[in-house]
């Protein structure tokens, strides 16, 4: 079943691609390379939805770049997090977001600086194109100081202006998304919230409780089903009755995107961005992805799927491979380029995991630190009654209104 | 399908055209610049822990030789961790340019170096190994030695805490040299610590061979206030005669192996026994005549042949156990027990059923030799279908003996003993036990084969008889 589906998608992309060359248009060209080229979404499926996202986007020579940095930095500080954990540097929880790349990067490109997003553990990548930097990112992943919650959080605690974390609790953070695109509508910053969830949450009761809440208030809210197609080691079709995780809000529209292609991702980001701000309420979308490795660091990944189907789509549908073999067709960037953007990143990242693997962890005291925005007791309990802590403010408060 | 072949095809036509490229320029390098090329160096691949509990794994098999092509995702090799056979895989792209550690190497520490992976473009084979990798994982073993040593190998006799045991052991002393000032004599840490200020002792260096009374290494500690753990990373465990005249000895990795197979043989398998008495004198005799013929065999060689006879009369008997797979062998391949002095080894005389006596002579002699000088071959004491071990030569009368899995038994032959029988006239009798794993083998399958062995040892002209039964005879023949 899934393979099929896999089939339809490749054969459907290399369709596309073929149509894509005759329809590329390079407009200004500079130094040898195009500034801007206009590219072909893949088809999207529509739920109670009269009008499709356009069926063309653009896309300058800047976004590329930065597009294939963000997806190219994410994939390598996966890999490093991988061997890191492998190492035993770091400990605990560790889920990553290798092949799912597009899709946060996609999405950011088309938000703006008002728009929120919150997500589950699986959040390296968004807490990266939300504005954290690889060094915070790693050295939270091995428990340090610079780790943007002081190592105190870990792999699934990260959180950044406007980015209200991942989450642990298993669909837990899509009633919350509610609960921020309320307050966006009730601050009147005409900003919305994408909350995601992966297919494994989607036959949760809580995200139909968050739909229903959401289009009764019409807020302005994007739900995004990532289907991976493995809740956890369980395929889509062992779990769900209806698989069309877009049309599962049922009386809220939804969208069925090809999450592999990120320029896909943006325009329908956009066109969401606009269906909110617009008053027209909630959406729910369901992104097309795949994950490399295991559920998580404790699951090799082998055992409910083949290797072959992780190889056929490294090979046929990488996010990263296609999003490159795109933007060098319509000449935005050169081959010499993205090589030079891979070796910094490469170093970019081995610095951080440096930085993460020799930096120093907080001391026993600052585990009380930063508890409440607001406390109102100012001693903490420790491990017993007899050894309180005293709540210390050291972090500077972010995403408070 | 076919677009998609296409276009797999045309990226892996890309990739080589690319690394030959890159190879043709090293080359060209290579020839014009007398100075040799820098050697890029490698992405160092190391033993992950791949279970939460895992400490050390053994690869169990590398998937990838040496220049093999790596793409993201691809399998490298299986590692054995703590649980289960897990396959390690990669993100990295490049070469694979050097395994470090071979297969089926034990017990690994998380973290060492295992493989040397080249950049894509770059010449695998002249990639420089990563240096200073394998510290983190040696500095931890020699932390957690001196520990390990002070808690196994303590002879605290004396009514005195481990600190004072370690003060005293640290400096040469013995407990009676040291004034007791706690309650009912006991002897304290501040004790000795006073003795020790007192008198300025230092420390005692570490020693390489250690005197009987101090075992432990000293340590470069300050006089006055040793710090509890060693300064320096002591030497492992000592080898030597310890305080109370025990000697330990240096356990060989063949030593190692001998305790492991054994102790889940005894541990693991059915055993079951049982007891053959019989007349050798006809043996004995044959061996005589044998001699006179200016034929050079052994009572032990006989007896081979005749275990040879009797497990093709009796093929239930010549069987392995593999798991849960019962297999009967098509042949006889002997197992000698040869004694040398690193341990007991077990080489094999092939096919002993279809060999002469005088063949099986040889071939004893040959493979006794070689294994007493270590330079068997593995396949020549891997194997084997039925073994027998013989103390009789030691004048042991009766024993019996562990299985060497997979087999499914083993004979533990006895020394002739000389008695008087029911007509008053001398006779040999030998006694040999067969032990049999009671999994694979039944009873009466174990007393039929001995009968048959009693017949030959008895009468050793039947084993110019032997020969299989008939295939159709054999009442597993309708499975064969």
């Amino acid at each position: 079943m899934l393979s099929k589906f896999i089939r339809s998608v490749v054969q459907q992309g290399h369709a596309n691609q073929r149509a894509l060359a005759p329809f590329m248009t390079s407009s200004v060209r500079n130094s040898g390379t195009a500034t801007e080229a206009t590219f072909e979404t893949r088809p999207y499926k529509l739920h109670k939805l009269e009008t499709p996202p356009n069926s063309t986007t653009s896309c300058t020579r800047d976004e590329a770049l930065t597009f294939y940095t963000q997806m190219q930095m994410i994939r390598r500080m996966e890999s490093a997090a991988s061997n890191l954990y492998k190492e035993k540097a770091i400990r605990g929880f560790c889920h990553l977001y290798s092949g799912q790349e597009a899709i946060c990067v996609g999405i950011k490109g088309a938000l703006r600086a008002q728009d929120s997003v919150i997500t589950a553990y699986r959040d390296h990548g968004w807490a990266y194109v939300m504005g954290c930097s690889v060094t915070s990112i790693m050295a939270e992943l091995t428990g340090r100081t610079q780790g943007m919650a002081r190592g105190k959080g870990g792999s699934m605690h990260m959180y950044a202006k406007n980015f209200y974390g991942g989450n642990g609790i298993v669909g837990a953070q899509v009633p919350v998304g509610a609960g921020i695109a309320l307050a966006n509508k009730y601050l009147e910053n005409n900003g919305i919230n994408v909350s995601l969830y992966g297919d494994g949450a989607a036959n949760q009761g809580q995200l139909f409780e968050a739909y229903n809440i959401a289009k009764l208030m019409n807020l302005p809210a994007v739900f995004i089903c990532e289907n991976n197609g493995y809740g956890m080691g369980t395929s889509v079709d062992r779990a769900s009755a209806s698989t069309n995780y877009y049309t599962r809000g049922d009386y809220v529209p939804g969208i069925w995107i090809d999450g592999m292609d990120v320029l896909s991702v943006k325009e329908a980001i956009s066109y969401c961005v606009e269906h909110c701000t617009s008053g027209k309420g909630p959406l729910v979308l369901e992104v097309a992805t795949y994950r490399y490795h295991g559920h998580s660091m404790s699951d090799p990944g082998t055992s409910y799927r083949t290797r072959d189907e992780i190889q056929e789509v490294r090979q046929t549908r990488d996010p990263i491979m296609l999003f490159k073999e795109r933007i060098l067709s319509a000449d935005l960037v050169t081959a010499e380029e993205l090589k030079k953007i891979d070796g910094e990143v490469r170093k970019e990242v081995d610095e951080a995991v440096k930085i993460a693997k020799t930096d120093k962890e907080i001391a026993v005291q600052e585990l009380a630190a930063d508890v409440y925005s607001n406390p109102l007791e100012i001693t903490i309990r420790g491990t017993t009654p007899y050894d309180p802590y005293t709540h210390q403010r050291l972090s500077k408060i972010i995403n408070q209104h | 399908m076919a677009a998609l072949r296409a276009g797999f095809l045309a990226q892996n036509l890309y990739r080589t055209h690319f690394s030959k490229v890159s190879r043709f320029n090293y080359l060209y390098a290579a020839l014009f610049h007398s100075s040799p090329p820098l050697n890029a160096e490698g992405m160092p691949l190391k033993m992950p822990s791949l279970s939460p509990t895992m400490m050390e794994g053994t690869i169990v098999k590398w998937l990838k030789k040496e220049g093999d092509p790596i793409q993201p995702g691809d399998a490298l090799c299986d590692i054995q961790t703590d649980k289960a056979v897990v396959t390690m895989d990669t993100e990295e792209e490049g070469i694979l340019a050097k395994i470090l550690v071979p297969e089926d190497t034990k017990d690994v520490k998380v973290g060492t170096l295992i493989a040397v992976l080249a950049p894509e473009g770059e010449d695998w084979k002249t990639i420089e190994i990563p240096a200073g990798e394998e510290s983190a994982a040696s500095a931890t073993t020699a932390e957690d030695t001196p520990a390990a040593a002070a808690a196994g190998g303590g002879h605290a006799h004396g009514n005195y805490g481990p600190s004072v045991r370690l003060l005293l052991e640290q400096y040469g002393l013995a407990a009676e040299q040291v004034p007791p000032g706690g309650p009912h004599g006991i002897l304290l840490k501040g004790d000795v610590l006073k003795y020790i200020k007192e008198k300025s002792l230092q420390p005692l260096p570490v020693s390489a061979v250690p005197p009987p009374e101090v075992p432990k290494p000293a340590v470069a500690a300050a006089p006055v206030a040793p710090a509890p753990t060693p300064a320096v990373p002591a030497p492992p465990p000592t080898i030597g005669v310890s305080e109370d005249g025990y000697e330990d000895i240096e356990v060989t990795s063949m030593r190692r192996t001998i305790a492991k197979r054994l102790t889940q043989s005894k541990s693991g398998i059915a055993h079951s026994y049982g007891t053959l008495e019989c007349q050798s004198d006809k043996l004995l005799a044959l061996r005589k005549q044998y001699k006179n013929e200016g034929i050079n065999v052994s009572v032990n060689d006989l007896i081979i042949k005749a275990v040879s006879v009797a497990l093709t009369k009796c093929p239930e008997m010549n069987c392995v156990w593999q798991g849960d797979q019962l297999t009967y062998a098509s042949q006889v391949d002997m197992s000698i027990a040869v004694a040398t002095p690193t341990g007991l080894i077990t080489p094999i005389v092939r096919g002993a059923d279809f060999l002469g006596i005088e063949e099986i002579a040889s071939q004893v002699r040959d493979l006794a030799a070689r294994a007493r000088e270590n330079k068997l071959k593995l396949d020549e004491f891997q194997g084997g279908t039925f073994t027998i071990s013989n103390l009789g030569m030691f004048g042991i009368s009766e024993f019996s003996a562990i299985i060497n899995p997979p087999q499914c038994g083993i004979l533990a032959v006895g020394s002739g003993i000389v008695k008087i029988d029911e007509n008053g006239s001398p006779v040999t009798c030998m006694r040999a036990t067969l032990s049999y794993d009671r999994a694979g083998v039944d009873d009466d399958t174990a007393a039929a084969f001995l009968e048959e062995l009693k017949n030959i040892l008895e009468n050793p002209v039947t084993m110019m008889v032997g020969g299989y039964k008939s295939q159709v005879d054999h009442p597993l023949a309708a499975l064969l």
